[in-house]
C-alpha cells in the first residue's frame, strides 16, 4: 500500500504554504510511490484524511519562535505535547490521534511529521520568505528520504 | 495602573490568541485584554482580481467557514451585477448553507465547546477534552457525530464541489441543477439531521439543564453582558441564515433598526483601539462609548444567541418549540448570558436540519432553471449571510469590467470583537480574586470567549494543530507574574 503524504497549509498565505508546496514537489519526484494530499484544514477536520493508510508523513509549517526560520523538525505524534485543554477552535494532532484510536478508526501505524519553522504565516497573497524558500528543497528531501526508508524496510522484510 | 500600560500591537504577529490580565495592588483585575491574530493584506490581495473569482478565493482564505464565505461572496456578485437568481438556485444555495450549519454546529457543540459544557467549566483539566466528552456522552454518540458530518459533507460535495473549495455559486444562480437522485439523498440526510438535532437538545437538557451548578454558571453575572443584538430575519422576523433583512434589537429586546445589507455602512461603524489591529464594529446611530454595556453603547453582538434575540421566533416547528423553552427557562427576552450561546447553537442546529428537510422536499428545487445571466455593468456589490459564527459582510467595488478596485469583509468574529473583549474582561474580574490564579481559574476566563466559537481561521493549522493561546498575568507595575500557554 502507498504511504500518505499530507501537505498542510494554505497556498494563498505566505509561508503558511510551505507544507503544500513541499507536498507538490514530493508528488513530482515520487509519482505513484506515495499518495499525496493537500489540505488547508486542521485538527478534527483532518480526521477522515488519514483513514486507511498504514504509514503517513505530515508536512506542516510551525510558528513558535523556538527555532530559526527555515529549521526543519522531525516529530512523531508521541513527541507532540499532550493537549488536554479545550482549544478555541481546533483540536491538536495529539487529540486527533487519540480520538481516532478511541473511535477504532483504521489509522496509520507509523506517522512522521516534518515541520518547518516559518517567518510569516499571516500575509494573504504573500510569497514565501527567502529563508523558507531556500530551505524548501531540504524539506522535500527529508520527506522523500522517509518514504525511501519505509520502502527499504518493506523490501528487507520480504527477503529471507 | 492600566492607563500607563501600553500593549504593543506588534504582539498580534506572534500568531497567538492572547489574553493579558492586569492586576491592581490588591491582586484583583484592573483590566483584561483579549487579542487574536489577524490575517493581513486581504484588501490589497483582492484588488485587481476579477470579482467573479471571489467566491472561489475567499473560502480558501478561511478554511473554517468556507461555505459561508462562498455564499456571502456569491450574493455580493448577485448585487454587483444586479441580478436575481431563479427560485431553484436560491433554494439550492440555502439548502447547502443549511447542511453546512448542521455539520458545523455539531462539531462545535460536541468537540470544541463540549468540554466546557458536557464536562462542566470546572471539570479537572485532564477531563476537559474530547475524550472526556466521549466518556460522558458515549462512544456511539461520538461515532454518530462523525458519521453524520461525513454524510452531510458528502452531500455538499455532490452539490457544490469540495466542501473547502465550493464552486457552485455564480452571479445570478448556480452552476448545476440538483438531480432527483441527489434530492433523495438530501431528504435522507435531513431526516438523519433532524433526529440528531432532537437528540442533542435532549442531551443538553439531561446533562446541562438538570445540573443546577451549570445553570447557575450560565446565568451568573460573570458571564452576562447587556448589549444590542444583530441577525438576519425573514419577512415574519424569524431567524434566517441565508437571506432577509438585518434586524437589530436593543438591550431591552425592542426593535432598534431593520435594514437591507446594502445599507450596512449607514448602520455599522468601525472603531480603532491602540492595543489591537482589529477594528471594533459598532452601531453608528448609538455611537462608540468605550467598552461599556447598555443602551448608550453601540456595541452589538452576533452569532447564535444574538440571532435568537434579534428575531421573534424560528421558522420551523420543532425549533420554535425549543426557542420558546429557551426563553421561558432563561427569564424572557433578550437573554444576555454569553454561555447560553451553546444552547442557542443546538436550537439553530435543529432549525437548520428542519429547513434542510423543507428545502430538500420542495418540488421547485430540482428545476433546471438555475441561472439568470447578468447583463448589467458592475460597480458595487454587497452580500450578507449569517455564518455559523455570526453575520458576515462581503463588499466589493469594481471597474466596469468587474475588476475589484476595493474590497472589504467584516467577518463574524470581528462583529463580535468588542463584546468578546468585554466578556473576557468581566469573566476575569469575576473569577480572579486576591491574586489567586491557577489553571482552573484561567479556564473560567477562556470559557467566556469559547462560547462565541471565535473563528481564528488564520495561522491555526501550523503545528501543533491548534491556535496557541497565551494568558499572561501582570501586577500593577506590569511585571509578569504568570504565563500559561495552551499549545504553542
Amino acid at each position: 500500500m502507498q504511504p500518505l503524504v499530507l501537505g498542510l497549509g494554505n497556498d494563498l498565505i505566505a509561508d503558511d504554504a510551505v507544507g503544500v508546496l513541499a507536498a507538490r514537489e514530493v508528488k513530482q519526484r515520487l509519482g505513484r510511490r506515495a499518495h499525496v494530499v493537500e489540505s488547508s484544514l486542521s485538527g478534527l477536520a483532518l480526521l477522515d484524511l488519514m483513514v486507511g493508510y498504514h504509514q503517513a508523513v505530515i508536512i506542516d509549517a510551525m510558528y513558535n519562535g523556538r527555532h530559526p526560520p527555515g529549521s526543519i523538525v522531525r516529530l512523531t505524534p508521541a513527541d507532540l505535547s499532550k493537549v488536554v485543554a479545550p482549544t478555541p477552535h481546533f483540536a491538536g494532532l495529539p487529540e486527533l490521534f487519540s480520538l481516532a484510536k478511541h473511535l477504532e478508526l483504521d489509522y496509520p501505524e507509523e506517522t512522521v511529521i516534518f515541520a518547518m519553522e516559518v517567518e510569516d504565516p499571516l500575509t494573504i497573497g504573500g510569497s514565501l520568505s527567502l529563508t523558507v524558500r531556500q530551505a524548501l528543497p531540504a524539506l522535500v528531501n527529508q520527506v522523500t528520504g522517509q518514504i525511501a526508508s519505509w520502502e527499504n524496510e518493506y523490501e528487507r522484510s520480504l527477503s529471507p | 495602573m492600566s492607563e500607563h500600560i501600553v500593549i504593543d500591537p506588534i504582539t498580534r504577529l506572534e500568531g497567538h490568541g492572547k489574553i493579558d490580565i492586569l492586576l491592581d495592588d490588591q491582586g484583583n483585575v484592573d483590566h483584561a485584554y483579549f487579542q487574536v491574530p489577524e490575517l493581513r493584506g486581504f484588501e490589497k490581495f483582492a484588488e485587481g482580481r476579477p470579482a467573479e473569482d471571489m467566491p472561489q478565493i475567499t473560502p480558501r482564505i478561511c478554511g473554517v467557514c468556507p461555505t459561508a464565505h462562498h455564499m456571502a461572496s456569491t450574493k455580493a456578485l448577485d448585487d454587483l451585477y444586479q441580478v436575481e437568481p431563479p427560485v431553484a438556485a436560491r433554494k439550492v444555495r440555502e439548502l447547502v448553507n443549511s447542511t453546512f450549519y448542521v455539520e458545523d454546529h455539531a462539531l462545535h457543540f460536541y468537540f470544541l465547546g463540549g468540554p466546557d459544557f458536557v464536562m462542566g467549566p470546572t471539570a479537572p483539566k485532564a477531563e476537559r477534552n474530547i475524550l472526556g466528552v466521549l466518556g460522558k456522552v458515549g462512544l456511539e454518540t461520538g461515532k454518530e457525530v462523525i458519521g453524520l458530518r461525513k454524510e452531510l459533507r458528502d452531500l455538499m460535495t455532490m452539490t457544490a464541489g469540495k466542501v473547502i473549495h465550493p464552486v457552485f455559486g455564480l452571479p445570478g444562480g448556480i452552476s448545476k441543477p440538483l438531480t432527483d437522485e441527489i434530492q433523495q439523498k438530501f431528504i435522507a440526510g435531513a431526516e438523519h439531521a433532524v433526529k440528531f438535532g432532537e437528540f442533542s437538545l435532549n442531551l443538553f437538557n439531561d446533562i446541562v439543564l438538570k445540573n443546577q451548578e451549570y445553570v447557575d454558571t450560565i446565568i451568573s453575572d460573570t458571564y452576562t453582558n447587556r448589549t444590542y443584538y444583530m441577525g438576519l430575519v425573514d419577512d415574519r422576523n424569524h431567524v434566517n441564515f441565508y437571506d432577509g433583512l438585518l434586524r437589530v434589537v436593543d438591550p431591552d429586546g425592542k426593535e432598534f433598526s431593520k435594514f437591507p445589507a446594502r445599507d450596512y455602512i449607514e448602520h455599522v461603524g468601525e472603531h480603532v483601539e491602540p492595543w489591537s489591529y482589529i477594528k471594533f464594529p459598532f452601531l453608528k446611530s448609538v455611537g462608540w462609548n468605550g467598552f461599556t454595556e447598555g443602551t448608550e453603547s453601540g456595541i452589538y453582538c452576533v452569532a447564535p444567541l444574538a440571532r435568537l434575540n434579534a428575531a421573534e421566533g424560528m421558522a420551523t416547528p420543532k425549533a420554535q418549540e425549543a426557542y420558546e423553552l429557551f426563553y421561558s427557562t432563561l427569564g424572557g427576552k433578550p437573554v444576555h448570558h454569553t454561555l447560553a450561546n451553546h444552547w442557542a447553537r443546538l436550537i439553530e442546529l435543529l432549525y437548520a436540519a428542519e429547513r434542510m428537510m423543507e428545502l430538500a422536499a420542495d418540488p421547485d428545487i430540482i428545476s433546471p432553471d438555475i441561472r439568470t445571466i447578468p447583463t448589467a455593468v458592475p460597480q458595487e456589490g454587497i452580500g450578507v449571510v449569517e455564518a455559523p459564527r455570526g453575520t458576515l459582510f462581503h463588499h466589493y467595488q469594481t471597474d466596469e469590467r468587474g475588476v475589484i478596485t476595493k474590497a472589504n469583509l467584516i467577518v463574524a468574529t470581528q462583529n463580535n470583537a468588542a463584546r468578546i473583549a468585554m466578556s473576557v474582561d468581566k469573566a476575569a474580574r469575576g473569577v480572579i480574586k486576591d491574586g489567586k490564579v491557577d489553571d482552573g481559574i484561567l479556564n473560567l476566563v477562556e470559557v467566556a470567549f469559547r462560547a462565541y466559537d471565535p473563528c481564528h481561521g488564520c495561522a491555526t493549522h501550523a503545528l501543533p494543530g491548534q491556535m496557541p493561546l497565551i494568558v499572561r498575568v501582570y501586577d500593577q507595575e506590569h511585571n509578569l507574574l504568570q504565563e500559561v500557554r495552551r499549545g504553542g
